[in-house]
């Protein structure tokens, strides 16, 4: 039985430096699927990496609650997109010296964006310019932000400077080849005009001589006869031949907009859930998605 | 038509939610109160708008008017503060909120 006792006792102690390291490990929070992928392959083990938005939720739209706001304020690293993604950043507060925006370097490459006109208060009618904020559907400007956020976490010790370093030439050599995968699978897609429900796409269409029209559809869901008629609209105003969607529609949405004329592919624009795929798999696998879909769109 | 052709420009469209974050709402907080600003990003202060104040299970605290100036107190011994505050402003065509955890009316307290 005492030697029963030794062994739990044992056990409990080599078990406890690790269970303290896994509390002193430091938190880094993101507000995105991408930027959370990029800090795992850059941080390794080193650190916990979490986005804290669900999987069901836009990460665009999401609103925190208190207790999420309480955590984010307490974690030692707050990666943020720019762009103007994830409003919620700007309804808090947030202790400076621990965020990073993960594209401020690269503002000179940001889209410029324009809402559709509408009216309020006194101003009359007019639109809201804006910023396209999907920045890693181009794999080189996700490139620019691992390297953003390799030298935040060097900076603040969150990882060895050497670790990092060689983490990040990794990834960044990753980053090219999925771009340059990407440049080869779509180059026969660059003359079809596409529509995307939503607009999800600038940065993958720049990237790679796409022609991407975009309504402002929900995510999944069975469009009416409203957004019927705009898609059809577009379609006679831009001869779009494919149809992109962000998520699964239902069957019937596909039936409906095949009648239309155009070829359906789902595109994940990888701001939340993946699915459990990497994002070098969701994102080629998306890529591959809308290739054969121009594959099939006749005369091409 | 004309909605058709803002759907087809070339420059794509914002998300709905970008019309919503036009309504900027910012909150500051002592000991004492919590003081709610409201404007809009034309930087004209918002002066109708019902401004709500929720606790930490998300429970109407309380709702009050904004004033002419965009701005409006709320005393902290008035409201459920312990599980931090949410502030909700919302003029009929746009709203906004401002979280306000616990730690931060601690950390503005001195404590």
């Amino acid at each position: 039985m005492a030697r029963f006792h030794k062994t739990i006792l044992a056990g409990c102690l080599m078990l406890m430096p690790l269970g303290a390291a896994a509390q002193e490990r430091p938190v880094v929070v993101t507000v995105n699927y991408p930027l959370k992928f990029l800090a795992e392959q850059l941080l390794g083990d080193a650190a916990e990496v979490v986005f804290p938005v669900p999987e069901d939720v836009d990460p665009s739209f999401w609103r925190p609650s208190i207790s999420d706001i309480s955590m984010i304020q307490s974690a030692d690293l707050i990666l943020l997109n720019g762009a103007g993604f994830a409003t919620w950043v700007d309804r808090v507060s947030l202790p400076r010296a621990r965020i990073v925006n993960t594209s401020a370097a690269i503002e000179g490459s940001f889209i410029a964006t324009q809402s559709i006109t509408h009216s309020h208060g006194d101003g009359g009618e007019h639109s809201h310019e804006g910023t396209a904020s999907y920045l890693w559907l181009d794999p080189t400007l996700a490139a620019a932000q691992a390297e953003a956020i390799a030298g935040a976490v060097a900076t603040r010790g969150l990882a060895p400077a050497d670790d990092v370093e060689a983490r990040l030439e990794s990834l960044r050599a990753e980053l090219m080849e999925l771009d340059a995968e990407a440049r080869d699978a779509l180059a026969p897609a660059q003359g079809i005009a596409m529509i995307a429900t939503h607009p999800r796409y600038q940065y993958l269409a720049r990237a790679y001589g796409l022609s991407v029209a975009s309504l402002e559809w929900d995510a999944g869901a069975m469009p009416g006869d409203e957004d019927l008629a705009d898609l059809e609209a577009l379609i006679e105003d831009t001869g779009a031949r494919i149809l992109i969607w962000e998520s699964e529609p239902p069957a019937a949405a596909i039936d409906a907009t095949n009648a239309l004329g155009v070829e359906s592919t789902i595109f994940n624009p990888l701001s939340g859930a993946t699915a459990g795929a990497s994002f070098f798999e969701a994102f080629s696998g998306a890529v591959s998605d809308l290739a054969d879909a121009a594959s099939r769109v006749p005369g091409n | 038509m004309i909605r058709a052709f803002a759907l087809a420009a070339v420059v794509t469209a914002a998300p709905i939610g970008a019309a919503a974050h036009q309504l900027i709402v910012f909150a500051s907080v002592d000991c004492e109160t919590v003081l709610v600003e409201a404007k809009f990003s034309n930087g004209n202060p918002v002066q109708l708008a019902d401004v709500r104040v929720l606790d930490g299970d998300n429970v109407l605290q309380t709702t009050l008017d904004i004033g002419e100036d965009g701005t409006v107190e709320i005393p902290l011994d008035s409201v459920d503060h312990s599980g931090g505050l949410v502030i909700e402003v919302d003029t009929g065509n746009h709203d906004n909120y401002w979280i306000v955890t616990p730690e931060d009316i601690a950390r503005n307290c001195g404590s």
